[in-house]
C-alpha cells in the first residue's frame, strides 16, 4: 500500500511536468489553429539556454526564469515571421503543420553545433529527499509541484477573469465572430504566443529539470507526452489538457509501481488509445469537434 | 404514384444541439409536382431543416418519410440515390474538377465507379462513359454552359456556379430537389433566369423543396408555402392565404 | 559509379516512389490526411522479415526475440508486407477515419503512429523492440549469391517491377470514374455525399489499398537493408513523405515521383555527396542536411505550393472549342 502511495508522489510530480508542457501546446492549437510541432524544440533550446545561465553560477530557480523569458520570444518571433506570414497566405491545416515540422528540424539540427550530442544537468539536479508519511519526494520536486499548481492556477485566473482571458476564448471558439465584435485578434494571438511561449521554456526547464539529464534528443520525448495529454483531454482545451495530465501521470507512476517501470510510456499512451477509441475527440472537447455536417 | 400522396413527409422533427432547438417539431408534406417554399426569418431553422430532410442532419427525434419508405435512419448518399437531392446555401462546386467534371461525379450507373471497375481500365468503363458524358452535354447545352465545360468549377462566378450544382443535382435524375436559397449569392440579372428554370422543371414534373428569402421569386414560384420561425411551423398554404394571417405578417412578411 | 551505390540510389528511390504513390493516392487525391502512413510501411517491414526470417531459437538468430519466423521464400514476405499493411488499415481507419473534424484526424492519427513506434520500442518480445530485427534474408538469396553485382541487378529489377505493378494501379485508380469521385469527395465531401457519394466507404477503402502499397515499399527496402528498428520509422518520416507529396504535386502521380526523387532521395544524394566532397566537419553534414531540407520545404510551400507537377485537368474529348455561348442568352437559345 505504502507502494501505491509513494507512487501517488511521483505521479504529483510527473503531472506537474506534463501540466506545464500540455496547456501551452494546447492553447497554441485551440487559439491560433496551430499544431506546433517544433514545440518540443523550443522546450529544450529554453532548457539549454536555462544550462548555460545555470553553468556561470545562476541558481537554476532563476534560470527558470530566463529559460521562460527566452522560450516566451522565441515563439513569438517564429510565428511573426514563419507562422503567421504562412497562414496569411491562406496556407492550410496540414501545409502549416509541415511548416512547423521544417521549423523543428531547423531548430535542433541548428542548435547541434552548439549544443553537441553530449547530455548535460543542471547544477541542483540533486536535492535534498523529504518524506511525508509514505511519500518521498525531493525538494526539487515539491518545488516542482507548488509551481505548476500556481501556473496553472494563474492560467485558470487568466482565461476566466482578465478582458484578455475573454478575448482569448472567444478568438478560439471563433475568430471571425470574435473580430466583428471588435476583439483586436491579431494582439491576442501575438499575446498568446509570448504566453504559450513562456509556458513552453517553463516546461522545458523543469522537465530537464525532472530528468536526471537531457540531450538535444529529449525535445521529441516532450513534444509526444504534450501531445498526448493534448488530445486526451480535447485538443485546444486547457482544461483538458490539465486532466490529460493528471490522467496520464497519474496512472503511468501507480502503473510503474504495480507492474514494470519500463512500460510506463506504453501505459500513458494505451490510455489514449482507449480515450480514441471510445471518445475520439478527447474528454473535455466541446462540440465542433466532430465533424460538421451541413 | 398518385398525385395526391404527399412525395416527402415529415413528422414532428426535431433537431436539437447544446440546448438549442433549432427544428422544434415540424410537420410537413411536400407534393409531387409542385414547387413548395420554405419562408421564415433568420435562425427559424429552414436550413436546419433542409439539413435533416436530406440526411445530412440526423434528427433528434421525429419521421421522415420519402415515397412512402422510411428513410429517418438513412445517412444522406443513399437518399441522394433514392431520389433526394439537395443543393447547398453556400457554393458547393468541386473546385478543382472541371464543370464536365463536376457533372459527371454525380452520373450514376457507371461501371468505372467501383474500385474494381477502375482497375480493370477504361475498356471496361468507357461505354458508360461516353454515354453519361453525352447525357451531360445535353445539360450543358441546356443550361447555356456548353463552352465552359473544360473550365475548373472553381473559376466560376456566383451564379454559374449555382446552375452547375442544380445541373449536377439533374444528373441524378431526382424525384425531389431539396434547393437551399438557390438566388443566393446571384447576380441580379441572372436570378430571372434560374426562376425560368426551375419553372420549366416543375412543368416538366419535377417536385421542389425550395428556402427563398426574396418574397417575390416566392409569390412567383411557389405554391404552397411553408413558413417557419424560432424551430416551428407557424403557417402553410397560399401565400395570398398566409397574406392574411397577422400573426405570419408580423413575423415575417414586411410588405 | 559502381553498381552497389548505384543499386543503393535505385531502390531507395523504387521505394520511396511506391511510397509517395500510395501516399498520394490517400492525401493527393482523396484528402485523407494520413500522419500515420509510416507505420503502415513499418508493418509491410516487420511482416515480411518474420515471414522470411527463421524463428528466433535458430542459432545465428538466438540474439533477438520475435514472434513467427515462417522462413517462407519469396515473394511470399513481398505480398505479406503488403497484406499486413493492407490489415492495420483496418482497426487505423475504422477507430480514426470516423466522424472526426480533420483537424483532431490529422492529430489523432500522427499520435496514432507515436503510440505503434512507442509500443513496439518497449515491448521487446514482439519484434525485439528498440534494437529491432537484424540479419533479415534477401529474396531469393538461395537463388542468387548476394554479394555478386548480378545480384544487385536483380534487386532493381524486382524494384523496378513493383514500381511499374503500383504505378499501373495508382494510374488506373486516378484516372477513372472512381478516382473522378475520390477527388469531388476531396474537394468537398458535403456535396459528394449529398450526390449519392459514400465518404466512409471511399476513404477506408482508399485508406486499406494506400496501406497495403505502403506495406509493399517496407517490404522491398527491409529485404535490401536486412534490418528495421523503431528509430528506421519514427514520425517526421511521415511528414518528409508528406512534403514530398506536396513538392512534387499533390493528386498527380507524376508529382508523387517527381516528389520520391526530390526529396526524399534528392536529400540522400546530397548528404553523400557533401560527405565526399569533405564540405565542413562530418558530424555536422547531417545537420546541415536536415536543415536544407526544412529551407527547401518551407521554399516550396511558400512559392509554389501547387507543387512542380500540379493535378493536371482532365478535357473529355469532343469538347467545343469554338461557340462562345453567352449562358445568358443561351439559356433561351436552346
Amino acid at each position: 500500500m505504502s507502494l501505491l502511495i509513494a507512487a501517488f508522489g511521483f505521479g504529483l510530480v510527473s503531472m506537474s511536468v506534463i501540466a506545464l508542457a500540455a496547456v501551452g501546446f494546447t492553447m497554441q492549437f485551440g487559439i491560433t489553429n496551430m499544431i506546433n510541432l517544433a514545440y518540443g524544440e523550443v522546450m529544450i533550446a529554453s532548457a539549454y539556454l536555462a544550462y548555460y545561465v545555470n553553468q556561470a553560477g545562476v541558481s537554476i530557480w532563476i534560470a527558470m526564469l530566463g529559460g521562460a523569458a527566452f522560450g516566451a520570444v522565441f515563439s513569438f518571433l517564429i510565428n511573426r515571421f514563419v507562422y503567421a506570414p504562412f497562414q496569411r497566405k491562406g496556407t492550410a491545416l496540414l501545409g502549416m503543420v509541415i511548416v512547423s515540422l521544417a521549423v523543428s528540424l531547423m531548430i535542433a539540427n541548428g542548435m547541434l553545433p552548439i549544443v553537441g550530442y553530449f547530455s548535460v544537468a543542471y547544477r541542483e539536479r540533486f536535492s535534498h529527499l523529504l518524506r511525508i508519511g509514505a511519500i518521498a519526494l525531493t525538494v526539487n520536486q515539491i518545488v516542482i509541484i507548488v509551481l505548476a499548481v500556481a501556473v496553472m492556477l494563474a492560467i485558470h485566473a487568466l482565461l476566466r477573469y482578465t478582458r484578455l482571458g475573454k478575448a482569448m476564448r472567444a478568438t478560439a471558439a471563433n475568430p471571425t465572430l470574435a473580430r466583428n465584435c471588435g476583439i483586436p485578434t491579431q494582439r491576442v494571438i501575438d499575446v498568446v504566443w509570448l504566453i504559450t511561449g513562456g509556458l513552453c521554456g517553463l516546461a522545458g526547464v523543469v522537465a530537464a529539470l525532472d530528468s536526471d539529464s537531457f540531450t538535444i534528443a529529449s525535445g521529441a520525448g516532450f513534444l509526444i507526452t504534450a501531445l498526448a495529454a493534448a488530445v486526451l483531454g480535447g485538443a485546444g482545451q486547457p482544461y483538458g489538457a490539465m486532466l490529460g495530465a493528471v490522467i496520464i501521470g497519474l496512472i503511468t507512476e501507480l502503473s510503474a509501481a504495480v507492474w514494470a517501470p519500463d512500460y510506463k510510456q506504453v501505459v500513458a499512451f494505451g490510455i489514449l488509445v482507449l480515450v480514441m477509441l471510445l471518445r475520439p475527440q478527447g474528454l473535455l472537447a466541446k462540440r465542433g469537434a466532430l465533424a460538421a455536417a451541413g | 404514384m398518385p398525385l395526391s400522396e404527399p412525395m416527402l413527409t415529415a413528422r414532428d422533427v426535431h433537431r436539437h444541439f447544446e440546448g438549442l432547438h433549432a427544428v422544434d417539431g415540424v410537420s410537413i408534406e411536400v407534393m409531387p409536382g409542385r414547387i413548395t417554399g420554405l419562408i421564415g426569418p433568420n435562425g427559424a431553422g429552414k436550413s436546419t431543416l433542409m439539413a435533416v430532410l436530406a440526411g445530412t442532419l440526423p434528427a433528434s427525434s421525429g419521421t421522415v418519410i420519402f415515397q412512402g419508405e422510411d428513410i429517418t435512419r438513412m445517412p444522406a448518399y443513399q437518399r441522394a440515390r433514392r431520389g433526394l437531392v439537395r443543393t447547398f446555401q453556400l457554393p458547393s462546386e468541386f473546385a478543382q474538377l472541371t464543370v464536365l467534371e463536376n457533372l459527371m461525379v454525380a452520373a450514376p450507373d457507371n461501371r468505372g465507379e467501383s474500385l474494381l471497375g477502375a482497375l480493370l481500365g477504361k475498356r471496361y468503363w468507357m461505354p458508360d462513359e461516353e454515354r453519361l458524358v453525352a447525357q451531360a452535354r445535353g445539360l450543358l447545352k441546356r443550361f447555356g454552359m456548353s463552352a465552359k465545360e473544360s473550365d475548373y468549377a472553381g473559376t466560376l462566378s456566383g451564379g454559374q456556379k449555382r446552375l452547375v450544382e442544380i445541373m449536377r443535382a439533374l444528373m441524378l435524375r431526382p424525384r425531389l430537389l431539396l434547393l437551399d436559397e438557390p438566388m443566393s449569392g446571384v447576380h441580379p440579372s441572372i436570378v430571372d433566369e434560374i426562376a425560368g428554370y426551375l419553372e420549366t422543371l416543375r412543368d416538366e414534373g419535377m417536385t421542389i423543396l425550395m428556402v427563398e428569402h426574396e418574397l417575390h421569386m416566392v409569390d412567383r414560384l411557389c405554391d404552397p408555402v411553408v413558413v417557419m420561425a424560432q424551430g416551428k411551423v407557424i403557417g402553410q398554404g397560399g401565400m395570398a392565404a398566409l397574406r392574411k394571417q397577422p400573426e405570419i405578417v408580423e413575423a415575417y412578411l414586411v410588405g | 559509379m559502381n553498381t552497389y551505390y548505384a543499386a543503393n540510389l535505385l531502390i531507395f528511390a523504387g521505394v520511396d516512389i511506391i511510397a509517395c504513390l500510395a501516399l498520394n493516392l490517400q492525401f493527393g487525391v482523396s484528402g485523407i490526411v494520413n500522419f500515420s502512413f509510416i507505420i503502415f510501411q513499418a508493418a509491410g517491414a516487420y511482416a515480411a522479415a518474420i515471414l522470411s526470417m527463421p524463428p528466433d531459437s535458430a542459432p545465428d538468430y538466438s540474439f533477438q526475440i520475435y514472434f513467427g519466423g515462417y522462413q517462407l521464400p519469396f515473394p511470399i514476405p513481398w505480398i505479406g508486407g503488403a497484406i499486413a499493411g493492407g490489415l492495420l488499415a483496418l482497426p487505423v481507419g475504422l477507430v480514426v477515419l470516423r466522424r472526426l473534424r480533420a483537424d483532431y484526424q490529422a492529430i489523432a492519427l500522427l499520435v496514432t503512429s507515436i503510440i505503434a513506434n512507442t509500443v513496439i520500442n518497449n515491448a521487446r518480445p514482439l519484434l525485439n523492440g528498440a534494437a529491432g530485427l537484424a540479419l533479415v534474408p534477401q529474396p531469393l538469396q538461395d537463388q542468387v549469391d548476394t554479394n555478386t553485382h548480378a545480384y544487385q541487378y536483380l534487386y532493381i529489377g524486382l524494384t523496378a517491377i513493383c514500381v511499374a505493378i503500383i504505378w499501373f494501379i495508382s494510374a488506373r485508380i486516378v484516372n477513372s470514374p472512381y478516382g473522378r469521385s475520390l477527388r469531388a469527395m476531396r474537394d468537398n465531401e458535403l456535396a459528394a455525399t449529398a450526390l449519392g457519394k459514400n465518404p466512409s466507404a471511399l476513404k477506408m477503402t482508399m485508406f486499406i489499398v494506400g496501406g497495403a502499397i505502403a506495406g509493399l515499399s517496407g517490404a522491398i527496402l527491409v529485404g535490401f537493408l536486412q534490418v528495421w528498428a523503431p528509430s528506421t520509422w519514427l514520425y517526421p518520416e511521415t511528414i518528409i513523405l508528406f512534403a514530398a507529396v506536396i513538392v512534387g504535386g499533390r493528386g498527380n502521380n507524376v508529382g508523387a515521383i517527381l516528389g520520391a526523387l526530390l526529396v526524399p532521395v534528392g536529400f540522400e544524394e546530397v548528404t553523400r555527396l557533401l560527405t565526399r566532397m569533405n564540405v565542413g566537419p562530418p558530424q555536422l553534414i547531417p545537420a546541415l542536411e536536415w536543415i536544407c531540407i526544412g529551407l527547401f520545404i518551407l521554399g516550396f510551400l511558400w512559392f509554389r505550393p501547387r507543387g512542380v507537377a500540379p493535378e493536371p485537368r482532365h478535357v473529355f474529348p469532343g469538347a467545343p472549342v469554338t461557340e462562345d455561348t453567352h449562358w445568358v442568352e443561351g439559356a433561351h437559345a436552346s
